[in-house]
């Protein structure tokens, strides 16, 4: 490994990092969508503090850019609460329109600067290493390293700070407020903290695939943890292995970084739906046949000891009429038989002493 | 200051004048309410009627155009502690990754204030109301797995943490299983019989007079309030059920001889 | 600007693209009615990203940029993805937007990937490719033009069709289903139709501010219309107009791109809509202002009726600190008491004593059902 792409992974690393942890509060409110306008937004921010002073490097850049994304939430908030237009239009309406001007301002006036429309969407996360942070002489890294580590340490202060706020209006704003904290208030924060990150990333990853780094690795955590903590340190973990794995593909099959980045946590996320243990596609599907089957062995086993204590059928009734499809009673017979609870003598079907003991409890319990 | 008047004859909740808008409809209308402590009361009215608007308000929630509050005869500002909130069931995402006893805990946060951390104190406590809502052996199941009566428990254990004296709570028994609502039941009973007082949004008007002493019966504006065995009855239900709601300030309607 | 549309008219390339715009304008404008109507407002966001892969998937099978086949592949790839997230929501506990925000970034992203790789091919001519990013009017062709206006056609053609059907299908789709028709197939078509919208406006509009062209004019029209079928004409009128003066925008001036200037007039159209119109934003404060004063006045003068009552004199004169303290209402009573002097309800009798007139004292039972209310609980 060169020292050049151990920069870049360094700075891709620290990215996504940064991006899961407000991520995984974005989800559980149900704000990804928000993500997407912010990340949007930030770029007029972005654009129009650069004209003022004139150097993409100035910290003030930041600040104008989570300005502007708190300006989109706040304008979408408004939009929203005039209950003139639904929520999802008024995201819709309000970020493309901000959007459109930053682009054409940039396109229009900033030709020959280092951001224009293909790095916006792409980022330009190749270039970050060339970028050094030089103190007295001494190159001690790549900026966008130590800039993108402020807003980790900035995040991870806030939410540790703010955890149990966090928390508590996350999972029920009015009961929140009850209780004297401001869900407002923390509201806002949390989408300062995202616009941040944003800008950061933004810079790496382009406006729209950072919403894949915000989004996706809390939600693979999503489906594998049921503790809030451990969500959010399995979304940094997430985020971190797209983050080196998309490298390295990228690096592999010669495309560019960032949308390999993105792919990848796309990849995994699909990994995550189908195989989690408890919530995954598979676990679901293979949780609802066993209960399916459980279902119609219980009412076999009963259906066969009632008719057993009624007297008046015959002792070996042919169960088949209860079950509408053939295929499955023949695997259900077959797997009562293995476990010894029916005898089967050609046609007939028996309950075994185990079988009629399981057939009393079940119906004991219900 | 706060805390609980001595004097007896201060009611645990007195609300005067309170009226509260949205743009142009006006949900609550002027109300005079008077609750007093160790009292058990329903508030019933139909559909839109303001109940849980009235719950709100009552806590600020809602900003109001008039009116005043005061739980032991100061204002809700001072007396925030005195006062814990069962919100609805329904109002939650109970699919929030988290377990039983940190839910409960919740109701720790408000004496923590911000920043501090809940400890082991709080975790005691915790467990101690779950053990009184019958919950203890749930107490480190995710929250996504309880059924709506475990739900409804755990959010009855999180305002008993909070150790208040007026419990104000918004439909505790909508989609609960007989078991909890009498569970439930109990539970405020004994809260009552200890001097605090509960008000509840309440939906069954066949079980208003097993479970409660008072009612008040709201239908935008105040119908009736007192002694169930006084108000509620068919006269006052019909005021608020029957017929169209007629408390819009600005409908102008049946003239009336000074 | 004048001189620019002038110059346009006079154009044969430039009436190709205007008529581009035109046709993608009354598309959009009607299709987007339904998806906004339908909530699926971002739904549109995440196809037109989502519509990435499919364009470049194309173009490096076919070996060159088709227009049909572009097409094609856009419009599976959307589809494909608003599959994903129904797949995805109706069996895991990840909520819808979560879902869409997934596919979105996703999609796109594989998307550039293949157009990186596909820069690398040698005999690509990629820069066509690019276009499909911010949209780019003036590359449109005639035959661009014939494939907009046919799918479009189609399009509306089939909203024409199913008018009534599709009425069903947002406004009430369980009491459809009883009716007898097949909500899920209608559900199916009318997605097929916004998938065919996004799609003929990614030449001129791009992939990232699509959604916008669909969702800005219907929320526009749905200001000024309840009625679905003005709504529909309304929103197509808009959408056409800023295509029109868009187009103009970016081929009048040196480097604006046409999708954010298209963008940005439709959007200024339905930000003022939402402000201005006859429910609008500020139309409706102005109204919740004048109600919350009427409200206020109403407890004035029943204040002043009550404390009347218990002087058996209902023309009493009472204090205005009495008033105050007495009503506790927690705002300006002398803003309202001076509003019902105006008015004549009140009038003042010395030493900052009021008293209610005789036509305040008629004003007072005639909001007689409150009274009522007062009477039985002050009691």
């Amino acid at each position: 490994m060169s020292p050049h792409q151990f920069d870049i992974q360094l700075v891709a690393i620290i990215v996504a990092a940064s991006c899961s942890i407000p991520g995984a509060f974005l989800v559980l409110r149900r704000m990804s969508m928000m993500a997407d306008a912010i990340s949007h937004s930030i770029l007029l921010g972005i654009i129009l503090v650069f004209f003022l002073v004139r150097d993409l490097s100035s910290p003030l850049l930041i600040i104008g850019a989570a300005a502007s994304g708190i300006l989109a939430i706040s304008l979408i908030e408004a939009v929203n609460r005039s209950r003139l237009v639904k929520k999802d239009a008024s995201i819709g309406i309000v970020f493309p329109f901000l959007f459109s001007v930053a682009v054409i301002l940039l396109s229009k006036y900033a030709r020959n600067v280092h951001i224009d429309t293909h790095s916006v969407l792409l980022g330009e996360l190749a270039f970050a290493p060339f970028n050094r942070f030089i103190i007295s002489g001494t190159d001690i890294g790549p900026k966008s390293a130590y800039i993108m580590g402020s807003i980790f340490l900035l995040n991870l202060l806030f939410v540790s700070f703010f955890y149990k706020e966090l928390k508590v209006s996350t999972f029920d704003e009015s009961f929140a407020s009850s209780i004297g904290f401001r869900p407002r208030l923390i509201h806002y924060l949390l989408m300062a903290v995202v616009s941040v990150t944003c800008v950061g990333a933004f810079d790496a990853v382009g406006s729209i695939l950072v919403i894949a780094l915000i989004v996706i690795p809390p939600c693979c955590a999503y489906l594998l943890t049921d503790s809030l903590s451990k969500m959010i340190f399995l979304s940094v973990v997430f985020g971190i292995t797209a983050a080196v794995s998309g490298f390295w593909v990228a690096n592999l099959i010669d495309v560019n970084i960032a949308g390999s980045m993105a792919s990848l946590c796309g990849l995994f996320f699909l990994a995550v739906f189908l195989f989690a243990p408890k919530r995954g596609f598979l676990a679901i599907i293979r949780e609802k046949r066993r209960q399916k089957m459980a279902f119609a062995e219980a009412s076999l086993l009963v259906s066969l000891y009632n008719q057993e204590m009624g007297k008046t059928v015959k002792n070996h009734p042919d169960s088949r009429e209860m079950f509408q499809s053939g295929d499955l009673i023949s695997k259900v017979v077959g797997f009562l038989k293995r476990k010894g609870e029916i005898a089967v003598k050609g046609e007939k079907i028996f309950l075994t002493e185990k079988g009629r003991e399981k057939a009393r409890i079940t119906m004991e319990n219900q | 200051m706060s805390g609980i008047e001595k004097n007896p004859l201060i009611p645990a909740i007195r609300v005067t004048d309170l009226t509260v808008a949205y743009g142009d409809k006006t949900v609550l209308w002027d109300i005079d309410l008077e609750i007093p402590r160790g009292s058990m009361v329903a508030v019933v009215g139909p559909n839109g009627a303001g109940k849980t608007t009235l719950i709100k308000s009552i806590q600020g929630l809602i900003p109001r155009v008039a009116g005043v509050v005061s739980i032991h005869g100061k204002s809700y500002q001072k007396q925030r502690k005195e006062v814990s909130y069962v919100p609805q069931r329904g109002s939650v995402d109970w699919d929030f990754p988290t377990s039983v006893v940190d839910t409960v805990k919740m109701g720790s946060y408000g004496d923590l204030g911000w920043i501090r951390r809940p400890g082991r104190k709080e975790h005691e406590k915790a467990l101690g109301a779950l053990e009184k809502v019958d919950m203890l052996e749930f107490s480190n199941r995710q929250i996504s797995q309880l059924s709506g009566g475990q739900q409804q428990r755990v959010f009855l254990a999180r305002a008993l943490v909070q150790s208040a004296s007026v419990y104000l709570l918004d439909e505790p028994f909508q989609g609960v299983d007989a078991t909890t609502e009498k569970a439930i039941v109990r539970i405020l009973k004994e809260l009552v019989a200890g001097g605090k007082t509960v008000l509840s949004v309440h939906h069954d008007l066949n079980t208003v007079s097993e479970y409660y002493e008072r009612i008040a019966i709201l239908n935008v504006g105040l119908v009736a309030s007192g002694r169930v065995d006084e108000v509620f009855n068919s006269e006052n239900l019909m005021k608020a059920y029957g017929g169209k709601t007629s408390f819009f300030p600005e409908r102008k309607s049946t003239r009336r001889a000074v | 600007m004048l001189e620019s549309m002038a110059g346009l008219y006079s154009d044969y390339t430039a009436r190709t693209i205007l008529l581009g715009a035109v046709s993608l304008g009354i598309v959009s404008g009607v299709v987007g009615s339904y998806a906004v109507i339908r909530k699926q407002s971002l739904v549109g966001d995440v196809m037109s990203h989502a519509a990435l892969p499919g364009i470049v998937l194309a173009f490096i099978i076919m070996g060159a940029k088709e227009q049909l086949p572009i097409f094609i592949g856009a419009a599976l790839s959307a589809v494909l993805a608003v599959l994903l997230i129904n797949l995805v929501t109706n069996n895991s506990r990840i909520k819808t937007d979560s879902a869409m925000g997934i596919a979105l970034s996703v999609f796109f992203a594989l998307g550039l990937v293949l157009l990186t790789y596909v820069q690398r091919m040698p005999d690509a001519n990629q820069a066509g490719l690019d276009k499909f990013l911010f949209g780019q009017a003036e590359a449109l062709v005639e035959k661009d033009v014939l494939i907009i206006g046919l799918t479009g056609f189609f399009a509306i053609l089939i909203v024409g069709l199913f008018w009534k059907e599709f009425k069903l299908l947002c406004f009430d789709p369980d009491f459809g289903g009883t009716m007898g028709f097949s909500m899920k197939f209608l559900d199916v078509l009318i997605t097929a139709v916004i998938v065919s919208a996004i799609v003929i406006g990614l030449q001129t509009v791009g992939v990232v501010l699509m959604s916008s062209m669909l969702i800005a004019p219907a929320v526009a029209a749905r200001q000024w219309t309840g009625s679905m079928g003005s709504m529909v004409i309304l929103a197509a009128l808009i959408a056409t107009v800023s295509g029109i003066t868009g187009v103009a925008f970016s081929a009048g001036f040196e480097n604006v791109p046409t999708g954010p200037a298209v963008i940005i007039c439709v959007s200024l159209i339905a930000f003022f809509s939402i402000l201005f119109s006859p429910n609008g934003f500020l139309t409706l404060k102005f109204r919740d202002a004048k109600n919350m004063r009427k409200i206020k006045k109403n407890y004035v003068l029943m204040a002043l009726y009550d404390l009347g009552l218990e002087h058996a004199d209902l023309g009493y004169a009472h204090s205005e600190r009495l008033l105050i303290l007495g009503s506790k209402k927690g705002f300006n009573v002398r803003k309202s008491l001076l509003e019902l002097e105006n008015a004549g309800y009140v009038e003042r009798a010395g030493d900052g004593n009021w008293r209610l007139t005789q036509s305040g004292i008629r004003e007072v039972t005639d909001i007689s059902p409150m009274e009522k209310v007062h009477e039985s609980t002050s009691v």
